[in-house]
């Protein structure tokens, strides 16, 4: 049967790196909320399968341990499943209640798919009544700066995630690359010169790390 | 409505709002900075009131309005 009958193209929506993100309205465990709202903000809209469920358990609670962190990065949380807005709050009273820990962000009660749809986080091949580990952070001007996603039966990792918003934000505020397993406090990638003059100049440069022309890593001055 | 207990009281969070607006209009800004909040929340929070009539707008400042002065007080 044709591949597009069989799963609706709508489930491949998928917004792109750059993009604006998709605007919602949408019923959530703090009351009605817009995307707009968090405008000024970045903000890390993040999916999970379904509530009373280990692995998601596991994921809320590690989410919620990074959020003092993001929100001193001037980043807020924001959840999502496909459940309804009681199911949410049963669920984060009890993690509170059998786990002790306090869930502070906001749960998008995605009952009818919308906001799931509008960000392709639904994997109609993996299941079509559950949206998949999906991470989109967002900046504070409402485009998205990087998507991840995981499948149903793999956690996220949370150092991954707040590691991926510091090089964002480092990138955003010294226009500068981040190079692998780069932390807070290595040095930076300087963008490769585009010209062979600039290539020439760069590595005469006092300040910045060349091992080749295009390979050039500097400190970071704050 | 998420400012509203089912018992007709202002939940905390609104009233805490709503005391901090009553006689001053303040920015959302101010507002989330004032109280502790996240900003998104403040403005779900002020667009909620506002549908429900118990804050005035003009431009980006927000002010209590007379008629949830009894809802406050009662709360």
């Amino acid at each position: 049967m044709n591949d597009q009958l069989t799963h609706p193209t709508a489930f491949y929506a998928l917004p792109r790196i750059g993009s604006p993100a998709p605007q919602f309205e949408i019923t959530t465990t703090h009351g009605v909320i817009r995307l707009e709202d968090y405008k000024g903000s970045w903000l890390i809209l993040f999916s999970h399968p379904a509530d009373f469920t280990p692995v998601c358990t596991t994921e809320f609670m590690a989410f919620q341990s990074i959020y003092p962190q993001l929100r001193e990065m001037n980043t807020e949380l924001l959840g999502l499943s496909i459940d309804s807005v009681y199911s949410h709050i049963a669920w984060v009273r009890n993690i509170e209640e059998k786990m002790g820990v306090k869930i502070e962000f906001p749960v998008i009660a995605d009952l009818n798919k919308e906001v799931a749809t509008k960000y392709g986080m639904i994997m109609p091949d993996e299941s079509t009544t559950e949206t998949s580990r999906a991470v989109f952070v967002i900046d504070d001007n409402q485009i998205i700066r990087a998507i991840i996603y995981y499948p149903l039966t793999t956690g996220r990792n949370m150092d991954e995630i707040l590691r991926l918003v510091q090089a964002l934000q480092t990138h955003v505020k010294h226009k500068v690359a981040t190079p692998a397993n780069w932390r807070p406090g290595d040095k930076v990638i300087v963008p490769p010169p585009s010209s062979q003059e600039m290539a020439e100049e760069r590595v005469k440069q006092g300040d910045v790390e060349c091992t080749d022309w295009y390979f050039c890593k500097k400190e970071l001055v704050e | 409505m998420a400012c509203v207990n089912s018992d007709g009281t202002l939940t905390t969070s609104a009233k805490q709002l709503l005391t901090l607006i009553q006689s001053e209009g303040m920015t959302p800004e101010h507002i989330a900075g004032s109280l502790n909040l996240p900003l998104f929340k403040v403005r779900s929070s002020l667009r909620d009131m506002k549908s429900m009539g118990f804050v005035n707008q003009t431009d980006e400042t927000y002010i209590m309005d007379e008629r949830a002065r009894k809802l406050l007080e009662r709360s």
